[in-house]
C-alpha cells in the first residue's frame, strides 16, 4: 500500500511538473482581439525532439519554404504569415496541451497538423473541440479517419492501401494473355506496410489474379530464406512485399538465391531509400515501388519547393518537407478561394467546408478528399530502370515507361 | 514434402551461423557467470570494422579477420579485467546486466555516431548465388556462413581440449576454488576466456555483415535469439550451444515453411520456457549448471 501511495506521488508530482512546463512554454502576451490586421498567424506543434523527431524536422522545414515563398508572393489575402512553433517531445499529451494553449492563449488564426498519426489523433481532437480546421501532414493510419473528425484533412496522395493503386489499375488492364495469374505476398507485421500489400493483395484478388502465398513475419525476422523457399515452391508471377528496409533487402536476397524469378517484384518503402541499390547490388532493376513525391515531379510548386529548400537549408528536400509543403499549398488555395482567414467557427468552417469538395494542385500531385478527410489519389510508382530510379505510373508523371516483364535477377 | 526438405536445410545452415553467435555468451558464462547483454552489439561492431575494411581497401571482407579477431581478443580481456572483475561478487549476474547493457549503449551511440544512422551491407557477388542438390538450394552465403562456424568452433573446441590454456579455462569453468588451489591463475584465464569470446563475435560479425544489411541498433532482435540458444543448450556449455543451435535453426527453418513466421520466431521461446520447466540446467549442461 505504501508503495502505491509512493508511486502516485511520483505520478501526480510529475503530472504537475509537465503542466508546469507546458504553462511555462506560453508567451504571456495573448493577441488582442481587435487587432485584425496584423499577420496570419498560425500555430503548429512538431516532434522536433524525441522519437518522431527526423521527420518533425522535415515538416517543419517544408512548412517554412511554404511561409517563406508566400511571404514572398505578398501573404495570404495580403497578411504576411507568421508560424509559431511547439516542440511536442513526441509525447501524445504535450501535443493536446501545446494546441489548447496555440488556440486559446495564442489566439492563432489557423493550426496546422504535427507528424504521425500518434499525435495527430490528440491534436486534432483539440481542433475539432474548437472548431479549428486541421490539415495534417503525417497520419496515415485508419484509426485517425475513425474518430469522427470533421475538419480533418490528410495532406499526402493517399492511405497506406491505396498506396499501389496506380500499379493494381495497369496490371488489370493488361490483354489477358499478359496478365498475371498468381500472386505471392510477404509482409512485415506492421499496420502500414501491411496496409499496402493488402491494398494491392484485395484488388488483384478481385481482378482475378490468384494469391499462393500470404505470410506475415514478425519484425525480429532475421532469416528469409525459409520465406522465398515457400514462395519459389508456389513460382509466382508476382511478388509483393509489405516491407520497410532490412527486410526488403532480405527478401530479394533470399528470393535470388532460391532461384525465384517473378515477372514483377514490388516492395514498399525499402527501395525508395538511398541505400538499397547497394545492397542489393544488380538486382534492384525493374523493382517497383511506391512513392509519395519524387523531387523530379513537374506538379504545382514542386521545383520551386525543391530549389528553395536548398536555397534554405542546404541539402536535398524528401518526403516529409513535401508533405509539409502541401499542408501550406492547400490551405493557402482555401483562404484564397473563400476570402477569410480568422479562427471564428464561421470562417473555419467555410474552409473546411471548400477544402471537403474542392480539389488541390500540390507538390504531390492533384488531391482530393473523401467525407473523413482520406485523400482519394494513389502514390505514385516508381521502377529501377537502367540503375536509375524513374517515375512510371500514372502516365502523366512518368519520367520512362514501366518495364514489365521484368529482367531476371 | 520438398518444401520441408528446403526448411531443413536452410535450418542447419542457419543453426550453423547461430551457434558461432552465441558460442561466445556460453563461454563468458562459463568463466565469469555473467551475462553478456552486450555480444550482439560486439557482433555488429565487428560487421560495421568489416564494412569499414572492405570498402575503404576494397578486399574480401574475410582478409579483415586478422585484424579484428586479435583486436576483439584485446578489447574481450581489458573489458573483463577493467570492469567486469570489479564488480562486487554477491551480486554478479544482476550487475554485470547492467553493466554490459550500459556496454551495447555505448557501442549503438558510437557507430551512430560514426557510421550515422543508415543502412550499411557487405555484398559480394557470391551473396546470391546458391548450390542446387536434388531440388534443395543451398545460398552459398549461407554455405559459407556454416563453413566458417564449423571451422572457428572447431578450432575453439581443439584450444579447450588439447592445450593447456584450455584445460586451465575449463579448469576455471568447472570450479573456480579448486583451480586456484591447484595454481590456475584464474583471474587472468577468465580475462583471456573473455578475449575468446569476443575473438568468436568478431568473426560472427564479419558473417552476419555478409548476409543481412545493419543499422547501429541492429543488434537487439539477436540477443533473445542467443539467450534462449545458450540456456536450451545448457549455460556455460560451448558444445551444448552448437547443438542447441542447430537443433533450433531446424526447427524454426521447419515451422516457418510449413507454418508462418510469427510461429518460427516465436519457437525459440516455446523450447526456452520448456527447457525451464522440464531441465533448467540445460539439455546439455550437466554438472556445470547443476551448481546454479
Amino acid at each position: 500500500m505504501a508503495r502505491v501511495r509512493k508511486g502516485l506521488t511520483i505520478i501526480s508530482i510529475c503530472a504537475l511538473a509537465l503542466t508546469a512546463c507546458a504553462k511555462t512554454d506560453e508567451p504571456g502576451a495573448a493577441q488582442p482581439p481587435g487587432q485584425q490586421r496584423g499577420p496570419v498567424r498560425i500555430g503548429i506543434s512538431l516532434p522536433l525532439t524525441g522519437d518522431f523527431s527526423e521527420p518533425g524536422k522535415g515538416i517543419q522545414e517544408g512548412y517554412q519554404v511554404w511561409a517563406d515563398r508566400v511571404n514572398a508572393k505578398g501573404g495570404l489575402l495580403g497578411r504576411k504569415v507568421e508560424l509559431i512553433f511547439r516542440d511536442d517531445a513526441s509525447d501524445p499529451n504535450r501535443v493536446s496541451s501545446d494546441y489548447e494553449s496555440l488556440i486559446t492563449q495564442d489566439k492563432v488564426d489557423l493550426v496546422f497538423g504535427p507528424f504521425s498519426s500518434r499525435l495527430v489523433i490528440p491534436a486534432a481532437k483539440v481542433a475539432e473541440s474548437y472548431g479549428m480546421l486541421f490539415v495534417e501532414p503525417a497520419g496515415a493510419a485508419a484509426e485517425v479517419f475513425e474518430q469522427g473528425f470533421k475538419r480533418l484533412f490528410y495532406a499526402a496522395p493517399a492511405i497506406a492501401s491505396d498506396h499501389y493503386n496506380y500499379l493494381a489499375d495497369y496490371l488489370t488492364k493488361l490483354p489477358p494473355g499478359k496478365r498475371p495469374k498468381t500472386a505471392a505476398y510477404a509482409s512485415l507485421d506492421d499496420p502500414f506496410a501491411q496496409g499496402t500489400a493488402y491494398g494491392l493483395r484485395d484488388k488483384l484478388a478481385a481482378a482475378g489474379v490468384k494469391t499462393v502465398v500470404d505470410e506475415v513475419y514478425p519484425p525480429e525476422t532475421t532469416d528469409f530464406a525459409p520465406i522465398a523457399a515457400k514462395i519459389a515452391a508456389a513460382k509466382p508471377d508476382v511478388v509483393v512485399g509489405g516491407t520497410q528496409f532490412e527486410d526488403s533487402v532480405g527478401l530479394v536476397r533470399a528470393l535470388q538465391e532460391l532461384k525465384v524469378q517473378p515477372k514483377l517484384a514490388a516492395f514498399s518503402t525499402g527501395p525508395t531509400l538511398a541505400e538499397f541499390p547497394a545492397a542489393v547490388k544488380g538486382a534492384a532493376e525493374h523493382i517497383l515501388s511506391p512513392v509519395g513525391w519524387s523531387a523530379t515531379a513537374t506538379f504545382t510548386g514542386n521545383q520551386e519547393l525543391v530549389k528553395r529548400y536548398k536555397e534554405l537549408f542546404g541539402g536535398d528536400a524528401n518526403e516529409d518537407a513535401a508533405n509539409g509543403y502541401t499542408v501550406g499549398q492547400i490551405v493557402e488555395a482555401a483562404v484564397t478561394a473563400v476570402k477569410c482567414v480568422d479562427p471564428t467557427k464561421e470562417c473555419q468552417d467555410k474552409l473546411a467546408q471548400h477544402i471537403g469538395q474542392a480539389t488541390f494542385d500540390t507538390v504531390v500531385g492533384p488531391l482530393s478528399f473523401d467525407d473523413k478527410g482520406r485523400p482519394e489519389q494513389a502514390h505514385m510508382i516508381q521502377q529501377y530502370v537502367d540503375g536509375k530510379i524513374e517515375i512510371v505510373l500514372p502516365e502523366q508523371a512518368k519520367t520512362a515507361d514501366l518495364v514489365y516483364p521484368k529482367r531476371p535477377w | 514434402m520438398s518444401l520441408v526438405l528446403q526448411g531443413l536445410a536452410l535450418g542447419v545452415l542457419t543453426g550453423g551461423l547461430y551457434a558461432l553467435l552465441a558460442s561466445g555468451l556460453s563461454l563468458y558464462f562459463g568463466v565469469m557467470r555473467v551475462v553478456m547483454v552486450a555480444h550482439p552489439a560486439f557482433l555488429f561492431l565487428a560487421a560495421y570494422l568489416t564494412y569499414t575494411v572492405h570498402t575503404t581497401l576494397g578486399v574480401d571482407p574475410f582478409l579483415a579477420l586478422p585484424v579484428i579477431v586479435p583486436l576483439f581478443f584485446g578489447l574481450g580481456v581489458a573489458v573483463q579485467r577493467l570492469l567486469i572483475a570489479r564488480l562486487a561478487p554477491d551480486n554478479l549476474a544482476m550487475m554485470s546486466v547492467l553493466l554490459t547493457f550500459g556496454i551495447a549503449l555505448t557501442i549503438e551511440g558510437l557507430l551512430g555516431t560514426f557510421y550515422t544512422g543508415s543502412y550499411k551491407s557487405v555484398s559480394m557477388e557470391y551473396a546470391t548465388r546458391s548450390l542446387t542438390i536434388g531440388g534443395v538450394h543451398l545460398p552459398y552465403d549461407k554455405i559459407i556462413a556454416f563453413g566458417v562456424a564449423a571451422l572457428t568452433l572447431a578450432v575453439l573446441f581443439a584450444v579447450l581440449v588439447k592445450s593447456r590454456f584450455g584445460q586451465a579455462l575449463r579448469a576455471t569453468i568447472q570450479h573456480r576454488e579448486a583451480a586456484r588451489l591447484v595454481g590456475v591463475p584464474t583471474e587472468r584465464v577468465a580475462g583471456y576466456g573473455f578475449g575468446v569470446g569476443l575473438a568468436t563475435a568478431a568473426v560472427g560479425g564479419t558473417v552476419l555483415a555478409l548476409i543481412t544489411p545493419f543499422f547501429p541498433a541492429s543488434h537487439w532482435v539477436w540477443i533473445g535469439k542467443l539467450m534462449a540458444v545458450i540456456v536450451v543448450g545448457g549455460l556455460g556449455s560451448v558444445a551444448g550451444a552448437a547443438l542447441a543451435a542447430v537443433v533450433l535453426g531446424m526447427v524454426e527453418g521447419v515451422v516457418l515453411v510449413t507454418v508462418d513466421a510469427t510461429w518460427a520466431t516465436m519457437m525459440f521461446y516455446v523450447f526456452l520456457f520448456l527447457t525451464l520447466l522440464v531441465r533448467p540446467q540445460g539439455f546439455f549442461g550437466g554438472r556445470l549448471a547443476h551448481r546454479f
